[in-house]
């Protein structure tokens, strides 16, 4: 039973060749300048082990938060394809979430896919209509449990 | 961190899917708390226990008419959610945004 409650995705359509933007990901001077940054905060530590159960440390100093450390665990690097790595921030939550990143050619470049599991549901609007068209949603997950003639 | 506690308390509320097909069933409108356990497999004892956590996430309200128990659904925390989610969103997409500048630069 998965208690995963649901995800985030994100695409971005890049210039650059699949291999480039995949190398990225894994490069600690390129990493270092977007994977865990935010737009006020400064990278202060960037380590990578990069290999299939290989560690990364991430600390940002935020004007904020103070310092920031994300660490995480590759599960899969499939070069320039696929790459999947887990991550948190043990002084915030013990628990982790889990990213996936894709990368497609595309045109003369490559459509990244990146898709963040375990974060809340993605109520996608705030208004009354949005939440009740969401929760119409699962409705099906009720109706299920009488098709399943467990009534 | 407050904030983040009741985060958690809608997260684990959410989580399980036996609570997700409570809340909707709510989205129709108020029920009784024995038509909401009927089409479950459980006990109506276990139900309870899971409308206790959608009421701790204030997922569920509950009032009494009579004898009966009624529940409601409350919207109210998604709506925490839904800003929570949508800042991680926007977190990544920016972070996207700048390995797309970093590689403009970089590029030969």
């Amino acid at each position: 039973m998965t208690t995963q409650t649901s995800r985030v995705v994100v695409t971005h359509h890049y210039a650059a060749s699949p291999e480039r933007v995949f190398d990225a990901f894994l490069d600690v001077q390129i990493a270092r300048r977007f994977l865990f940054a935010t737009p006020t905060g400064e990278m202060i530590v960037a380590e990578i082990e990069p290999r299939v159960g290989g560690r990364f440390t991430f600390t940002e100093r935020r004007p904020d938060m103070g310092d920031v450390r994300h660490v995480g665990e590759y599960l899969e690097i499939d070069r320039p394809r696929r790459l999947v790595f887990t991550f948190g921030v043990p002084q915030f939550d013990p628990r982790t979430t889990t990213v996936t990143v894709e990368i497609q050619p595309k045109g003369e470049g490559c459509e990244l896919t990146l898709t963040n599991d375990g974060v809340p549901p993605d109520y996608a609007k705030r208004n009354q209509e949005g939440w009740t068209r969401i929760l119409a949603g699962l409705q099906p997950a009720y109706d299920g449990v009488h098709a399943a003639g467990w009534l | 961190m407050g904030e983040y506690r009741t985060l958690d308390h809608t997260l684990i509320a959410l989580a399980d899917p036996t609570r997700r097909a409570i809340l909707g069933r709510l989205a129709a409108g108020e029920a009784r708390v024995t038509d909401i356990a009927a089409p479950f497999p459980i006990s109506l004892n276990s139900v309870s226990k899971h409308i206790r956590l959608l009421e701790r996430a204030d997922l569920v309200r509950r009032r009494k008419r009579g004898r009966e128990h009624l529940l409601a659904l409350n919207p109210e925390p998604l709506g925490a959610l839904a800003k929570w989610t949508q800042e991680q969103r926007a977190l990544w997409a920016w972070r996207l945004g700048e390995l797309d500048k970093v590689l403009t630069e970089e590029r030969p």
